[in-house]
């Protein structure tokens, strides 16, 4: 995995918006100034040590919506200057992995894993099963073990493991993965880290980005 | 009274997206919901709500008949007028009130207190969409399906009653019974049973969604709204109902004559 710390002071950088996958930074007129800024392609890590400013991307990526005196660039397109409709466009390219993996309680793995599906592309749900198998089977985590539990009897592994299939299986062009080594042991970590490879195996122009903890360089 | 007019206008805006999204029922999550719903709801709660709306009805029947001293006319109308048009629709509306309200604020509140609300906006699936549109589809129509067994459980055990405690015969009370009720009757009840299980259902959708506060001790709170807030519409629907129906709409046109 490439570590790839790129949360810098605020300062005016020129780049190419095409090769940006994820930019985050504050506008000149803010004091305290930071750019958050990720290129397209690969797997990239991001240590953010402020959790206030982790959350905050995160949302700002999620709503499509910079804060005030905030710029957020995804996928190349500056968020701010794109109309509702070409949000709602851009959103659907961005898939999102939570830290405890943002599984419905009253839903078994499986079930958690299509929900996406059955809802935005109904017709691609007799696929699934083949291709849910075959994402566990590479991730090393038994389809036959891990479908049929509910949330409260898997693992916090097994949760970010269902959480990132679900992820994976509507291939987006770009991941967050958010605090993925949280909570986890170094063989865990290991595990966890197969997400990324198997995303970009299936995906080779994705970014996945996951953001972790740490201090800001 | 700010905060009131913020429920009913939160309500209001449930109802009418449920209206305006009956389409996300063909969507396998959403359907799967409602098959849910519906299980919980119309299917493994019959025994016990049947039960104890044929004990109320029963009751109702044997106490009245005897209070009115009533002939085989009068207590088949009582049957008709009071269990099959009011006392039914009731029953079956306070029974779901108390099982499928009380759990789906429950439910509901849990979900967003955990953040699997925000899981679902993150994976951009409408919340109500998902939630409320077959909550609410699947408890009025299992409410009209319990009303249906409620009116027939009061009714028949009315019939039985009957003759134990008036001077008439189960045959007799059954002919007038078949001659009296009409299409309208039913249509009149399943109506609104269909709309008391929508409003119980929007009800508890909204506590749940909109439980006061963010901690675990607001689940409670909220089903405890819920289960107030949707009694006291179902009474008030019954009223409006009855009036409607029976004082303007069409009057003369059902209008007992006792």
């Amino acid at each position: 995995m490439n570590a790839d710390p790129s949360v810098e002071d605020a300062r005016p950088v020129p780049h190419a918006a095409e090769a940006i996958a994820l930019a985050y930074e504050s506008t000149a007129e803010v004091a305290a100034g930071f750019r958050i800024s990720v290129p397209q392609g690969g797997c990239r890590r991001v240590e953010i040590g402020d959790a206030m400013l982790k959350a905050e991307l995160c949302r700002a990526v999620l709503d499509m919506h910079p804060g005030p005196g905030r710029r957020l660039t995804v996928l190349g397109a500056e968020v701010g200057k794109l109309a509702a409709g070409e949000r709602a466009a851009l959103r659907a390219r961005v898939g999102f992995l939570p830290a405890a993996g943002g599984l419905l309680g009253n839903l078994n793995a499986w079930e958690n894993i299509v929900l996406p599906i059955g809802y935005h592309s109904p017709r691609q749900l007799p696929k699934m099963a083949q291709r849910v198998n075959a994402l566990l089977n590479r991730l090393g985590a038994p389809p036959r073990a891990l479908l049929g539990k509910l949330p409260e009897e898997m693992t916090l592994l097994e949760k970010k493991l269902t959480g990132g299939v679900r992820v994976l299986v509507e291939a987006p062009d770009l991941v967050l993965a958010e605090d993925l080594d949280d909570g986890l042991d170094a063989a865990q970590r290991g595990t966890a880290a197969r997400l990324a490879e198997a995303y970009l195996a299936t995906h080779s122009r994705g970014t996945w980005v996951q953001l972790e903890d740490g201090a800001t360089t | 009274m700010v905060g009131v007019y913020r429920e009913l206008e939160g309500c209001m805006q449930l109802f009418v997206h449920v209206l305006r999204r009956l389409h996300v029922l063909r969507l396998p999550p959403v359907a799967d919901v409602l098959t849910r719903q519906i299980y919980f709801t119309g299917a493994s709660a019959t025994a016990g709500i049947v039960l104890r709306g044929a004990f109320i009805g029963t009751l109702i029947i044997a106490y009245v008949i005897n209070v009115l001293d009533a002939d085989a006319a009068l207590a088949v109308k009582i049957l008709l007028w009071v269990v099959l048009r009011e006392i039914g629709p009731l029953i079956a509306a306070v029974l779901v009130v108390q099982r499928s309200g009380a759990a789906v604020a429950t439910e509901l509140a849990l979900m967003t207190v955990s953040g699997q609300v925000d899981s679902l906006r993150q994976m951009r699936v409408d919340p109500h969409d998902y939630l409320v549109v077959p909550r609410v589809i699947g408890i009025a129509l299992s409410n009209a399906a319990l009303t249906v067994y409620v009116q027939m459980i009061a009714v028949g055990g009315g019939m039985l009653l009957g003759p134990v405690v008036i001077d008439a015969s189960f045959e007799e009370l059954a002919d007038n019974f078949f001659r009296l009720a009409t299409p309208l009757d039913v249509a009149y009840s399943l109506i609104k049973s269909l709309l008391f299980g929508a409003a119980i259902a929007v009800i508890a959708c909204y506590h749940g969604l909109n439980p006061p506060g963010r901690s675990f001790n607001a689940v409670p709170r909220a089903a405890i709204n819920a289960v107030t807030q949707s009694t006291l519409l179902v009474m008030l629907l019954n009223v409006v109902f009855a009036y409607v129906v029976y004082g303007v709409l069409f009057f003369g046109l059902i209008k007992a004559e006792v």
